[in-house]
C-alpha cells in the first residue's frame, strides 16, 4: 500500500474506493449469474423435477448443473445478434443499458460490513460513504429510474405485446412505490437519520425493525416484489402469456436484460436485510469482527435472494385488477395507517 | 463539471424541443431531469437532487409516458391553423421570465456571501430540509397540500360519471 500511494494522482482513499466498486460489482454480477442457476435448479427442485443437468464441464463433470452457466454465456455470445425491421433502432439499442446500469448501481450506498480504522484512518464498507445526504433516498431514486429500461424496451420494440407487458410494468411500479416510500419514512423516522449506516446502528441499539415495524416489513417486502417485477407480479413479464417487454430481444441484449433482473432482487434482498434486519449486524455480538459482518451480511442477502426464488415458484401470478387493489386499497392505507400510528407512539414521547 | 452537466440539461430541453415523436421527446426530457439533478448535486444539495430524480423522473415522467402510449398518438398532430401570435408571445415571456431569473440570482444574498465564503457551504440534508419547511414556510407548505388535495379530488369529480 505504502509504494502504490506515491504514484502520481493515486491516494489511499481513491484506491480504496475502486476496489470497493470492484469487489461489490463482481460480487453483484457474480452473484445474479449464480443466481440464473440457483433459479433453475430450486424450480426443480420445488417442482420435483430434476432441473439442468446435461452441461458438463470438460465433457465430465456434472456439478449440480452449473456448467449450465458456462453453456449459457457461451450461447449468448455467439448467438447471432438479430435486430427486428420494425424497431426504433436508438432506442432499441439504449434500452438494455437504461436496465442494465440502474441494476447494477442501487447497491452503491448498502453497507456490507462494519467500518473499521487501519492506522488512524477509517474505511468504510459502502461504495458511497455514509453522511453523503443522500442515503436511502439513492435507492429509492435508483429504483423510480429502473422502470425506464422497461418502458423504452416496450416502446422502441413496436410489438403490441411489448408495449402491454411494458404498461402494466410502468402502472405497477409507480403504484407500489408510493407504499414503498411510506413504509421507508416511518424508519427514517423511528431513526431520526436516514443513512443506512444510521438505520444498522439504531438496530443494533434497540432491535431490529422487523420486530418494531412488522407492518412496515410486510408492506416493503410485499412492493419490492413489485418493483422487482418478480412474480407474484410479474406483469411486464407475463411469462406464461407471451406478454414481455423483452419478447424482441436476443442474445446478449436479452441477456442484460434477464441479468438486471437479477441485479434488481439482489438490491431489494440487500434493501429488506439492511432496513428490517440489522444489515450487517451479527445477533448478541455487537463488537463483531469485520470479517463475520461481511459473513453476516451475506448470509441475509442469499437468504431473502432465496425467498425470492421461492416465491416464485410457489405463488401464482396474481390477475391485473388484483394487483391495482392490493396496491392502492390494501398496501397504501396498512403504510399510511403504520406511519401515522408510528407518529403517535412517538409524539406521546414527548 | 458544471460545464459537463449544464450541456445535458440544455441538450436534453433542445432536442425535446427538435422532436417530433412524443415519446423520444419524453425521454429528452428525463436527460434534462438529470442535469438539473445533477446540477443540484454540485449546489451540495443531494436531497433535491434525490427528490428531482424520485419525482420527476421517476413519476411524473413515467405517468406521462404511461399515458401518451395509452393514447397511442405517437406523432405530433399539425395545427390546424399557424397562429404565428403563439411564438411571439413564447418568445417575450421567456425573455421577461429570463431576465426576472437573473435579476434575483444576481441580487441574492447567497451570490454576494459567495466571494468571502471562508467557511465550507453546508450540505443540505433531509433534516434540514425539514426544519425549514416546518419552521419558517409552514404556511406555504400547508397551502400548496391543500391546492394539492383539491386538484385531486377535482380530477376525480372530472373523471367519475356517478360520484
Amino acid at each position: 500500500m505504502e509504494s502504490v500511494t506515491h504514484l502520481p494522482g493515486l491516494s489511499a482513499v481513491m484506491i480504496w474506493t475502486l476496489l470497493k466498486v470492484l469487489i461489490v460489482f463482481s460480487a453483484v454480477m457474480g452473484i445474479a449469474s449464480l443466481w440464473t442457476w440457483v433459479e433453475r435448479r430450486g424450480s426443480a427442485m420445488l417442482q420435483d423435477r430434476i432441473g439442468p443437468n446435461r452441461a458438463l464441464l470438460f465433457g465430465r463433470w456434472q456439478l449440480l448443473g452449473l456448467p449450465q452457466l458456462v453453456a449459457d454465456g457461451i450461447k449468448f455470445f455467439f448467438k447471432e445478434d438479430q435486430v427486428p425491421p420494425h424497431v426504433t433502432k436508438s432506442l432499441y439499442w439504449l434500452a438494455p443499458v437504461l436496465a442494465f446500469v440502474p441494476a447494477l448501481i442501487g447497491f452503491a450506498v448498502i453497507p456490507f460490513g462494519r467500518d473499521f480504522t487501519y492506522k488512524g484512518v477509517p474505511y468504510h464498507l459502502s461504495i458511497l460513504e455514509p453522511g453523503n445526504s443522500m442515503g436511502m433516498l439513492f435507492p429509492l431514486a435508483i429504483g423510480a429510474v429502473a422502470v425506464y429500461g422497461i418502458l423504452v424496451a416496450a416502446w422502441s420494440s413496436n410489438n403490441k405485446w411489448a408495449i402491454l407487458g411494458g404498461m402494466r410494468a410502468s402502472a405497477q411500479m409507480v403504484s407500489y412505490e408510493i407504499s414503498l416510500g411510506l413504509a421507508v419514512l416511518a424508519i427514517f423516522m423511528k431513526v431520526g437519520g436516514y443513512d443506512p449506516s444510521e438505520i444498522i446502528k439504531d438496530q443494533m441499539a434497540s432491535g431490529w425493525f422487523i420486530w418494531r415495524q412488522p407492518l412496515g416489513f410486510l408492506v416493503f417486502f410485499t412492493c419490492m416484489f413489485a418493483e422487482s417485477n418478480r412474480l407474484p407480479f410479474d406483469f411486464a413479464e407475463g411469462e406464461a402469456e407471451i406478454v414481455g417487454f423483452h419478447n424482441e430481444y436476443g442474445s446478449m441484449k436479452f441477456a442484460l436484460i434477464a441479468l438486471s433482473e437479477y441485479g434488481h432482487i439482489i438490491t431489494a434482498s440487500a434493501l429488506i436485510a439492511t432496513l428490517y434486519f440489522g444489515g450487517w449486524a451479527v445477533p448478541f455480538m455487537p463488537e463483531a469482527p469485520v470479517l463475520l459482518t461481511i459473513l453476516f451480511f451475506l448470509i441475509k442477502l442469499l437468504f431473502f435472494l432465496w425467498v425470492f426464488v421461492w416465491v416464485r415458484w410457489t405463488l401464482p401470478r396474481f390477475r391485473y385488477d388484483q394487483l391495482m387493489f392490493l396496491g392502492w386499497k390494501v398496501l397504501l392505507p396498512i403504510s399510511m395507517a403504520n406511519l401515522i400510528f408510528n407518529a403517535w407512539l412517538m409524539s406521546r414521547g414527548h | 463539471m458544471f460545464l459537463v452537466f449544464a450541456l445535458i440539461t440544455i441538450i436534453g430541453a433542445l432536442a425535446m424541443f427538435r422532436q417530433k415523436n412524443v415519446i423520444v421527446a419524453g425521454l429528452c426530457m428525463v436527460l434534462t431531469f438529470f442535469g438539473v439533478a445533477g446540477l443540484f448535486l454540485m449546489l451540495s444539495n443531494p436531497v433535491a437532487a434525490a427528490l428531482q430524480i424520485i419525482v420527476y423522473s421517476g413519476a411524473i415522467m413515467v405517468l406521462v409516458l404511461f399515458t401518451i402510449m395509452l393514447l397511442n398518438s405517437h406523432e405530433e398532430e399539425p395545427a390546424i391553423q399557424a397562429r404565428p401570435i403563439q411564438r411571439w408571445v413564447g418568445a417575450s415571456l421567456i425573455a421577461v421570465f429570463g431576465a426576472f431569473a437573473f435579476y434575483i440570482v444576481m441580487g441574492s444574498k447567497a451570490l454576494a456571501d459567495i466571494d468571502k465564503a471562508s467557511r465550507p457551504i453546508a450540505g443540505m440534508n433531509l433534516v434540514r430540509v425539514g426544519e425549514e419547511i416546518f419552521r419558517h414556510y409552514l404556511l406555504g407548505f400547508e397551502i400548496i397540500g391543500l391546492l394539492l388535495l383539491s386538484a385531486m379530488v377535482g380530477a376525480v369529480a372530472l373523471t367519475k360519471k356517478e360520484l
